[in-house]
């Protein structure tokens, strides 16, 4: 895996900046390296309930580590990753800020957590269950993650799912070759598909049913349909653990799982590589262009002292032009200010809308019933509502957040397009790289797409919780009694004050109604807004701090440029040599971060049959 | 059911005359009375209902005992398909906007197959197959197309057919086909019987764990395994509240059961025949089943390997060789074998004492929604008197009393003890409407043995009702209870 020597690359860059008193450019590549040390690739394993989701990690990592029961089904996600030995916690997150709560529990145990059998409907209200297990498949930093299928794709379960597609590598939608797609499965993989950049359909059960390659046509055949260009994988978990325990090679193939093997180590954590090679070698081609600069610019004016002046007064204008950019007036900084600015409009609208229209539904349908006989539907009906909305919001709103980071990288490079024409001895490597450098951070802000969505479900949760107990129960109370006393006499006087309570019953649903939503408006709408905050913030100081970098190089080239004319020519020549050795160096490590970008290479083969 | 009132059936006969007679100037209403009261005399209709492929047209096929209803492993059904009882086969198409039209009948490998003759499918109201059958004769079935189909419109058209929203339902009962129980099941039942006066009887619908052996994921204990599933589903207070029952059904079990042919036996036969691990090697999956070929050239060709694998399904083949295996020979005793397994007996059995024995009760209840649906949008001064009577026939006939409250005990609202919940239910007649059934006695019990247990019972829900100890809603119910053993006593004094 890349991993290793990327880390290493930008410990010598470091190093680098150290040696050169350079510390604002360290900073950027502590990040990077941070991003490098915690390789997690992660596979979110989503579909309806009882599609064998639970069972298709267990035959991925040969090992029952996800309860699997005919009738019970998963009730909390578990993430199985690498580790030298097999452990498993469970995880629970405080309610408010704080460190979750890691509780280690014997694998054998696991079900008794994670299952609706010994956990129903998460009452222990944990997180998440972790599972570690020394298996080959995991060690390049796979994680999968096995989602609860509870209520389906389209209930406010299927809306939390959807939140955390975002933070996700790939995600692998599991449905059995028992019917082909459903409506709300092809309208979850039509969101997935914009959200997430790898998604490819597992078809599983194949051994079960003679049809699959029916079901696969049709199922392609509706993919294409809908516009969705994504794999379908066909697979029999059952095949596959019952070829490990015979190591049946041919069998093994007839499982399907070399194919999703391949596309998890090919597709999916060979495309996470290969992107943390590239963008480390960006940054450190980014730095090491930086600091050659000072270098390049003193042995320009060592080699020619008499045009030292008109390099001097060049460098200076460049370095005007650098500091502008740091200005609030600067294209890239109003092109963000304004943008956020438009997009939380825009999504506040989008959000009330949606919402508006789900509230005039709702006191439609309290209108044409007895709230009291149909409380509990009409509340599920109406949280499923309120969570697609919210989470259409959601999504909508994050796909415009990714296409504002772009506009702003883009203006911010048209800014930054300084020209240094005697020192760019490469010219067209250098621009690229900035370019290419400057548009990275909208991969990596959105990686920490992670805490947008913990913002989104933080404010999801307190909406789901919010009490429409306290409305119930108050319903509840009239109901029967109610009822009862209109069997029982019929007169007017009952009939006339039935009439009124279920007027009353009416107006407090309504009322009920409108305050669920005016709260979930509000918490939506302050995470959508903290959300929006934070991409401002980064992408601001993504930007300045790049802007500081390129003022600071060029501020010091002109230093050194001025300083260049002060001294002799027997020390003159001493310093060219000395020059060149250091852009030697400069460049033998820019060469390096070159390699590990271009060592982009077919992965080796992955052997099939052993438990990997 | 006390003795001296004249039987529900004819007192909502009598008003449904009536109301057509006020109604005679009204074309429109009395139409729609005068078909509900030719639908009276017609055999109880039964809707197949369920989300997409979860093998209603096969389950159809399994309670006929015959292969009619086209099924397929794409989404077939996509037409409302009505299959009743008649001389000769026929098949008419009721086209929206069009007179109806008679189709040609062709049979194809999986059912019958429709020509539609180029109608386009939505323009297709329904189709209504004439089919020659024994099984048919007490019961219409009806084919919907499935909910949450892709195919929005045909999902639309399964919804407007079973839950319509302006107008009763045209099916007297509903069986409800599951795989498992997803939240849109749920809500479809909910809507099935959430309307007009009779609502809240989760009365007419039962509920089917189908594809019973797909959920065991074809291991050979798969079918105990979904009827423990089915329990389950049983003692769930929300079920309880939404329908009759839940059973657990393998359906293409079922209709391969009761179609078995010769030929496919022979097959069975020569492929038990070989070695046990050959056999259990080839039936990993069903890929391998037809298409590895063992060493013996004893055994059916690929082709006929793969269509026994389409008929009897992974499961179906592991359970039959098995069976074979174990001695069974005849291929009547297999084939009665594999029904019983399947679960469609207990369906069959559910079948006859829910609906069945109900059937006055159920066409009175359609009946009375008829009714009230024409009272609703054409009041006029005449019909106060009707509107009345509907609500006394209601609220006065002990039978629908009985059906509220089993709705009431089965939502929970009323705290009873376990044993004596059960009691209360089976005595309201949950089980059947049979005196043994009521009273938990094996049905050949003697009149007189039943006598001294409906007094007994009788007895001890009196006490019950009339114990101090007793909260307000347990006393009702009890009086309820009570009335229902009077009425016991009363038909076996006739």
């Amino acid at each position: 895996m890349a991993v290793p020597a990327a880390v290493e690359l930008v410990d010598l860059a470091l190093k680098a900046t150290a040696a050169y008193g350079r510390p604002d450019l360290g900073s950027r590549l502590e990040h990077t390296r941070k991003r490098l040390i915690d390789p997690d690739v992660r596979v979110l394993i989503v579909g309806e309930f009882k599609q064998g989701k639970s069972q298709l990690v267990n035959a991925l990592v040969n090992a029952p580590v996800c309860p699997v029961d005919d009738d019970i089904s998963t009730a909390v996600p578990t993430v199985v990753k690498h580790a030298e030995t097999a452990v498993a916690w469970v995880v629970r997150e405080p309610e408010g800020e704080g460190t979750p709560q890691r509780t280690e529990v014997p694998v054998g145990k696991l079900a008794e957590h994670v299952s609706e059998g010994g956990n129903p409907g998460n009452r222990s209200r944990l997180s998440y269950a972790e599972v570690g297990l020394p298996r080959k498949l995991l060690a390049g930093g796979l994680v999968l993650v096995d989602t609860p299928g509870v209520g389906g794709l389209a209930s406010a379960h299927g809306a939390a799912t959807m939140s955390a597609l975002p933070s996700a590598d790939a995600v692998l939608l599991v449905s059995d070759a028992a019917q082909e797609y459903t409506g709300p499965e092809l309208e979850f993989l039509r969101s997935a598909m914009a959200l997430c950049p790898n998604v490819a359909c597992v078809l599983t059960k194949t051994d079960l049913y003679p049809h699959w390659r029916r079901i696969r046509e049709l199922n392609e055949g509706h993919l294409r349909t809908a516009g969705i260009e994504a794999d379908i994988l066909p697979i029999s978990s059952a095949l596959r653990l019952h070829a490990a325990k015979t190591q049946d090679k041919e069998l093994m193939e007839e499982s399907g799982f070399t194919e999703l093997i391949q596309f998890l180590l090919r597709r999916v954590v060979a495309r996470a590589d290969d992107l943390d090679r590239r963008s480390t070698s960006q940054d450190v081609l980014a730095v090491a262009d930086q600091l050659n600069t000072e270098f390049k610019s003193e042995l320009a004016a060592q080699e020619n002292p008499e045009r030292a002046a008109a390099l001097v007064s060049e460098l200076q204008r460049a370095k005007a032009r650098a500091d502008e950019l740091k200005q609030r007036t600067s294209r890239w900084q109003i092109t963000l200010n304004d943008g956020v600015a438009d997009l939380q409009s825009d999504i506040d609208y989008d959000l009330r809308d949606r919402l508006r229209a789900t509230g005039r539904e709702a006191e439609e349908l309290i209108d044409a019933a007895d709230p009291a006989d149909i409380w509990e539907q009409f509340s599920e009906w109406l949280h499923q509502q309120v969570a697609a909305a919210a989470s259409a919001n959601f999504v909508w709103a994050a796909e415009r957040a990714r296409f504002l980071a772009g506009q702003v990288a883009e203006h911010f490079a048209e800014g930054a397009d300084i020209p240094l024409p005697d020192l760019r001895f490469d010219q067209s490597q250098s621009i690229a790289g900035k370019v290419e450098a400057l548009a990275k951070p909208e991969v990596e802000k959105f990686g920490v797409g992670q805490k947008l969505f913990t913002g989104m479900r933080g404010g999801y949760g307190g909406m789901l919780m919010i009490g429409m107990a306290t409305t119930v129960a108050g319903l509840g109370l009239l109901n029967p009694v109610s009822l009862g006393a209109g069997l029982l006499f019929g007169g007017k006087t009952v009939r006339d004050e039935r009439k009124r309570l279920l007027a009353k019953r009416k107006s407090d649903a309504k009322q009920a109604v409108r305050r669920h939503i005016d709260e979930v408006t509000f918490q939506v709408g302050k995470g959508s807004r903290d959300m929006l905050r934070r991409t401002q913030r980064s992408l601001r100081d993504h930007f300045s701090s790049l802007a500081d970098e390129v003022s600071t190089s060029l501020a010091q080239s002109v230093m050194a440029a001025q300083n260049a004319v002060k001294t002799d020519t027997s020390q003159r020549e001493r310093r060219i040599r000395d020059l060149k050795a250091e852009i030697a160096r400069l460049d033998a490590m820019a060469e390096r971060a070159r390699k590990l970008a271009a060592g982009v290479k077919p992965q080796a083969a992955v052997p099939v049959g052993k438990a990997s | 059911m006390s003795h001296a009132a004249p039987p529900l059936g004819s007192v909502v006969r009598m008003l449904l005359r009536r109301t057509i007679d006020t109604y005679r100037d009204s074309p429109q209403a009395a139409g729609w009375l005068e078909h509900n009261l030719s639908r009276f005399d017609e055999p109880l209709r039964v809707a197949i209902a369920g989300k997409v492929k979860a093998g209603k047209s096969t389950l159809l096929n399994a309670l006929v005992g015959e292969q009619i209803a086209p099924t397929d492993a794409g989404e077939c059904t996509r037409i409302v398909t009505w299959y009743r009882d008649a001389q000769v086969p026929k098949v008419m198409m009721f086209p929206r906007s069009a007179p109806p039209r008679q189709l040609t009948i062709s049979r194809g490998s999986g059912g019958l197959s429709f020509d539609l003759q180029g109608t386009p499918v939505e323009q297709v109201d329904k189709l209504d197959v004439q089919w020659p059958s024994q099984s048919l004769r007490t019961q219409t079935l009806i084919d919907t197309p499935g909910i949450a189909s892709l195919s929005r419109d045909a999902s639309a058209r399964a919804g407007a057919f079973l839950a319509p929203d302006d107008s009763p339902s045209q099916a007297d009962a509903v069986i409800y086909l599951m795989r498992h129980l997803h939240a849109t099941d749920v809500r479809f039942l909910e809507s099935f019987y959430d309307q007009g006066v009779a609502k809240a009887t989760p009365i007419n619908t039962i509920a089917v764990l189908s594809r019973a052996d797909e959920i065991g994921v074809g291991r050979l204990d798969a079918l105990s395994s979904a009827r423990r599933i089915a329990r389950r589903y049983r003692a769930d207070e929300k079920i309880r509240g939404l329908c009759q029952t839940v059973v657990a059904v393998a359906g293409l079990l079922a209709e391969t059961g009761r179609t078995m042919r010769q030929d496919e036996f022979a097959a069975l036969t020569q492929l038990s025949a070989l070695p046990r691990a050959e056999i259990d090697a080839m039936l990993l999956s069903a890929d391998r089943f037809s298409r590895t070929d063992p060493d013996s050239t004893d055994v059916p060709d690929r082709e006929a390997r793969a269509k026994l694998m389409e008929r009897f399904g992974l499961f179906g083949v592991r359970l039959s060789t098995t069976l074979i295996r174990q001695g069974m020979t005849d291929p009547t005793a297999i084939s009665t074998e594999l029904v019983k397994r399947s679960g469609l007996d207990d369906l069959r059995t559910v079948l006859s004492t829910q609906f069945a024995e109900r059937r006055d009760l159920l066409k009175a209840r359609s009946a009375l929604l008829a009714i009230d649906l024409v009272l609703t949008r054409e009041p006029r001064p005449a019909s106060a008197p009707l509107a009345a009577e509907v609500e006394r026939i209601l609220a006065g006939a002990h039978e629908f009393a009985e059906l509220r409250l089993l709705s009431t005990l089965r939502s929970g609202t009323v705290k009873l003890a376990p044993d004596v919940l059960a009691e209360a239910e089976r005595l309201l007649g949950a089980d059947g409407g049979s005196a043994a059934a009521r009273l938990g006695l094996d049905p050949g019990t003697g009149p007189d043995e039943l006598r001294a247990a409906a007094l007994d019972a009788a007895t001890r829900w009196k006490r019950r009702s009339e114990s101090p100890m007793s909260g307000r809603a347990v006393a009702d119910v009890a009086r309820l209870v009570v009335r229902s053993c009077e009425g016991v006593l009363a038909g076996l004094q006739r």
